[in-house]
């Protein structure tokens, strides 16, 4: 069986992202530089710019390819990914499912609500948020 | 496949290299650069209990954090704890605080409604209907070349720089929705692309508050408003401005005839 592999994406450019604890000790990790996909977001230059050098300063691999060529290639036992809520992100992550078993992860939590929320308004998610938003790791036992 | 490498010389070559990966791209590089150095720094500077003074002013201590957050690169949660060890008493740093609950609040909005992420979550409160709006941004906006002269500073300096104090992104907003009656989606599309720190909940949503799809009225500005914010940072002369002096009344009844007319 072939080893795991961490996938980032460019809303989890950190390695203190709870991604890398869930995964094995030593699990290999990428980004993939997927033409198709900046292209049709489409991401200015800046933009570009500020995650390459920001890519730059992690310990991982960038690979310029399709996920799912990453994928097919590295062939992982589990494939661990930072939860997103990103529309695109999420419906890459969706089409790369038929073809290799994905962990998502949580960030950090920033406040601790008791139940989901489907607030519509800002203020009605703040009665909620408020009780753990001022504590250290917002409540959370870390 | 091919992986890429991390190592330049220095800055010119690392984007010269990104230039070479996407010749599509448009636009230039911006001062700002990533990296968790820089992140850190910046963290390091921040004044919380400062910018709940501050904050709406051009000038205000802002941390400009957010193109750090939007990447990962900080967490809320590692920024918020930082501020915690800041101050004497949380209650101290309440709107930085709900600053970084806004953008929790949005993610947490769009996790439960992917589908409003460009869909009007509710009528515009401005006595006009979706399609009397326009689909496509005007090339005056996306050039900068309105003729209105903060509107103008305010586009070139999310152009070139890829980022915006909030307050201006409520201006832009409301100038592209309200005053020139385009759909908000299009002004969302267009900061998606140039700010670096966009996201489409923060953006989309923020966007939708501005037109009132996702808020209880419209939110719109004079220049008297600029200009106690913005004096000295960019033109807020009358005569640069001319379509933006005006009370609040009269805009009211410029932009929205058909509900001055039913209140």
């Amino acid at each position: 069986m072939n080893a795991p592999l961490i996938l980032l994406h460019e809303e989890a450019l950190r390695m203190s992202h709870p991604v890398f604890a869930a995964a094995p000790q030593g699990t290999r990790s990428i980004f993939v530089w997927d033409d198709t996909y900046f292209q049709q977001l489409p991401h200015s230059l800046k933009r570009l710019i500020f995650i390459y050098e920001t890519l730059c300063e992690m310990p991982i691999d960038i690979v310029h390819a399709t996920p799912l060529d990453a994928v097919q290639h590295f062939a992982p036992s589990m494939l661990y990914i930072p939860t997103t809520h990103s529309p695109p992100l999420v419906r890459m992550i969706d089409a790369l499912r038929a073809h290799v078993p994905i962990t998502l992860v949580t960030d950090e939590p920033f406040v601790t609500l008791n139940k989901p929320t489907d607030a519509r308004r800002f203020f009605q998610y703040w009665k909620k948020a408020e009780k753990t938003a001022f504590l250290h790791n917002g409540g959370a036992h870390a | 496949m091919e992986r890429l490498p991390k190592a330049f010389a220095d800055r010119d070559a690392l984007v010269a290299h990104v230039e070479a990966l996407a010749p599509w791209a448009e636009g230039a590089r911006s001062y700002i650069q990533g990296g968790h150095t820089k992140a850190e720094r910046k963290l390091a500077a921040i004044e919380p209990t400062a910018y709940a003074r501050t904050r709406n002013y051009g000038a205000g201590k802002v941390t400009r954090l957010s193109p750090y957050l939007q990447h990962g690169i900080l967490s809320l949660n590692a920024v918020r704890n930082h501020a915690l060890r800041l101050c004497q008493e949380p209650v101290q740093i309440t709107k930085f605080i709900q600053e970084l609950a806004w953008r929790d609040f949005w993610q947490r909005v769009l996790a439960m409604h992917p589908e409003w992420a460009w869909n009007d979550v509710e009528p515009y409160k401005t006595g006009f209907s979706t399609a009397d709006y326009a689909d496509a941004l005007p090339e005056d906006i996306a050039t900068g070349t309105t003729g209105v002269a903060c509107i103008d500073a305010f586009i070139h300096e999310l152009i070139y720089t890829g980022y915006l104090h909030n307050h201006a992104r409520m201006y832009l907003a409301s100038y592209v929705v309200h005053f020139r009656r385009v759909k908000w989606q299009a002004g969302a599309r267009w900061f998606l692309q140039h700010l670096l720190d966009a996201n489409m909940a923060s953006n989309n949503f923020s966007w939708q508050w501005v037109a009132s799809t996702f808020s209880n009225k419209p939110y719109v500005f004079n220049l008297e408003n600029v200009d106690t914010y913005f004096r000295g940072l960019v033109d807020t002369t009358p005569e640069a401005n001319h379509v933006l002096d005006a009370s609040y009344e009269a805009l009211a009844m410029r932009l929205f005839p058909n509900r001055a007319r039913t209140e």
